[in-house]
């Protein structure tokens, strides 16, 4: 289904919150089937010497932070490799890895060659709202043989939903590089949060609209089971952000995994765990 | 029949039985048991208005000989943590409320062996001769059930003596599951059968209260089980028509004997609509932001609720079971207005009031929802000495207290 510019418009301010998901669901089934990947990612510190755990559940192993140098970027970059074994390390903001290659007065794909050099294969996330450059900085990860976890929203767009997504349509015709875009903002005024038809409307509306990036995804610790789980009956294919760890003390059926599979299941779609680099575990 | 001809059927403003809730629930895509949720909510509600109520909800105390294995929230006679409030607290907790706009106590609490008919009936009283116009929602069909074997007396002469004492209407906890084989299972009945908390609702819509009824499910019961709840709801309600609305809740499972799993959010959507899809003869749903979360609970407009339940202010029994979400007045009238709805605040007979309050004046915001007492706070109330304890643990207390 291919939504046009004037349907976005109406459904963008459109209450009827069923029938905007229900279109999403049937576009996100076309696609994917009732197929539902998630990741269990280990985050650890930016800093170097940090604690650096990697259990051998995680998928992905996410170094979360912003780096103070270049050189303290590439440093944690090689302790984690060396403790990652074959597990996919993926780090950093673009925006962060931007800004210092500015400040550094060195140009941003010779940052991200350094740090493909010392083993990191996924920029964690690319800020849309945040980078200088989108469509440039995007070209020099895939440049720079990296590649991209994730395209995120930082805070709630001052653009409207339509205008925001179009950018974002376009900027995927200009790169082809995005494998997902996970629409739900990373920060927001607790104060003010979201509302779920907010949420709801913004997950549909990416994957009506936005049909040239494969996946639509859904942050599980930051928005939470509930929210995530709705998510992925309006157009959401993908979860990010799982826990790695298995030990809870209310036994392992309280666990993460099963907890996130028994959500996938109970919302009549089919749970695959995949790792950072989108191949199935 | 299809499910296309059970949705047909329901469209057309038909009743669905047992058979065919049960094939709506299992078989039906969530998005068109929220279409017809919805469509029943605008029937019933054409003027697109969203109600909510400015109340509180006490818990008068926590000691409890029910011990039903949900809950996280009782404590056992003679626990060092179990507390009674007192009337001077109640008082103070209701200036509070009323200074936000509050018309109403919810007031529940433990079956408590040390408290007798008469304290409630003091305690109502004291309340409508300081406060007359205050309602007060009181005491669950198994609370009053408790009354009446401590007093030894019929459940309808309980009800005449509460109600004589100031007592408004009749909240509609512990149902939980209204299938004895799950009471038994879940330990709680011993407080009250199916029959027996049916019973008490009978009564008080004879005598002319109006009550809510709630459902709490996802802990042992089947699918079934959770139709056969709703179909016993439907027919009181046929035959009295004294249930202003119906609430429906998860599970909670934390720090509970039960334990286990919470249902998920899709399932307590599914729940919501079937809900309104059954109970064709119910005014009102709630929706159940205090389990579900503020997003899912705006969510539940668009599955069959007409109102966002209570700004509350307090709270303590859900809360002790692991779930801690707070909405003031003005994020429960954001959430209604952002569904595109109009905001209306109402009294417990759904009668609306007027419009928000923190528009007519300037009110607190509040982030997050008072508990019974503060930390540490481990008061006897001076009352307490009036009434003759029942248990050890309660005479060994008034003993110390004199």
């Amino acid at each position: 289904m291919t939504v046009t510019d004037a349907e976005l418009d109406t459904l963008s301010t459109s209450h009827d919150i069923i029938a905007i998901g229900a279109a999403a669901d049937d576009e996100r089934r076309r696609r994917h089937g009732a197929r539902t990947t998630f990741v269990r990612v280990a985050d650890v510190d930016a800093a170097p010497g940090a604690p650096t755990a990697t259990p051998a559940s995680a998928g992905e192993i996410r170094i979360v932070g912003t780096p103070l140098t270049r050189e303290a970027a590439i440093a944690r970059v090689r302790e984690v490799v060396a403790a990652a074994g074959n597990t996919p390390v993926s780090a950093f903001s673009l925006a962060d890895l931007e800004r210092i290659a500015a400040a550094e007065q060195v140009p941003l794909r010779t940052f991200l060659e350094e740090l493909k050099l010392a083993g990191l294969e996924l920029v964690a996330q690319a800020p849309f709202d945040q980078l200088r450059d989108a469509r440039l900085a995007i070209e020099e990860v895939n440049i720079a043989g990296l590649g991209l976890a994730r395209l995120t929203i930082d805070k709630l767009p001052t653009a409207d939903v339509p205008a925001l997504y179009r950018q974002i349509a376009a900027l995927q015709h200009d790169t082809g590089v995005i494998k997902t875009f996970a629409p739900l903002p990373r920060s927001v005024n607790p104060a003010v949060p979201t509302t779920g038809y907010d949420d709801v409307r913004r997950i549909a509306l990416a994957r009506l609209f936005i049909t040239n990036i494969p996946s639509i995804q859904v942050d599980w610790s930051l928005y939470g089971p509930k929210l995530a789980q709705v998510a992925l009956t309006v157009g959401a294919d993908d979860l990010d952000s799982v826990s790695p760890i298995d030990e809870v003390p209310e036994g392992r059926r309280r666990a993460p995994l099963e907890e996130i599979r028994r959500n996938i299941a109970a919302a009549a779609l089919e749970p695959v765990e995949r790792d950072g680099r989108f191949d199935a575990r | 029949m299809t499910i296309q001809q059970i949705a047909d059927k329901v469209r057309s403003g038909g009743r669905v039985d047992a058979e065919q809730a049960l094939r709506l629930y299992r078989e039906a895509p969530t998005p068109l048991l929220g279409q017809l949720a919805d469509q029943i909510r605008a029937r019933k509600h054409p003027e697109g208005i969203v109600t909510y109520i400015i109340d509180r909800n006490v818990n008068y105390t926590n000691v409890c000989v029910a011990r039903c294995a949900f809950c996280a929230f009782y404590r056992p006679v003679g626990s060092s943590e179990g507390y009674v409030l007192g009337f001077d607290e109640l008082f103070r907790k209701i200036d509070e409320t009323i200074a936000v706009g509050g018309v109403q106590l919810l007031l529940q609490g433990g079956h408590n062996p040390d408290l007798p008919i008469e304290w409630y009936e003091d305690l109502f009283k004291a309340i409508k001769a300081r406060y007359p116009e205050f309602r007060l929602h009181a005491l669950s069909p198994p609370e009053v059930i408790h009354l009446s074997r401590l007093s030894q007396q019929p459940v309808s002469a309980v009800l005449d003596r509460l109600i004589a004492a100031g007592m408004d209407s009749v909240p509609g906890g512990g149902a939980e599951i209204l299938v004895d084989r799950v009471r038994k299972l879940l330990h709680c009945y011993g407080k009250a059968s199916a029959d027996e908390w049916l019973d008490v609702m009978r009564q008080a819509h004879r005598k002319g209260l109006r009550t809510t009824a709630t459902m709490m499910y996802g802990t042992v019961e089947t699918e079934e089980e959770r139709i056969e709840h709703l179909m016993r709801l439907r027919s009181l309600q046929d035959e009295t028509g004294g249930f202003t609305a119906f609430i429906a809740w998860s599970y909670q499972p934390e720090h509970t004997e039960l334990a286990g799993q919470e249902a998920t959010g899709v399932d307590y959507l599914r729940t919501l609509a079937l809900s309104r899809i059954v109970l064709d003869n119910f005014p009102s749903l709630q929706a159940s932001w205090v389990t579900q979360g503020g997003k899912v609970g705006q969510l539940s407009l668009a599955y069959g609720a007409n109102d966002m339940g209570s700004v509350m202010i307090e709270e303590n029994v859900v809360r002790a079971a692991g779930a801690s979400y707070c909405m003031d007045e003005v994020e429960i009238v954001r959430n209604i207005e952002d569904a595109g709805f109009i905001a209306k605040r109402r009294n417990m007979h759904y009668e609306v009031l007027g419009d928000p309050i923190f528009r007519e004046r300037e009110v607190p915001r509040m982030l997050e929802l008072a508990k019974a007492r503060d930390e540490g706070d481990d008061s006897v109330p001076a009352e307490l000495l009036n009434y003759p304890a029942r248990s050890r643990a309660g005479k060994a207390l008034r003993v110390v207290q004199s």
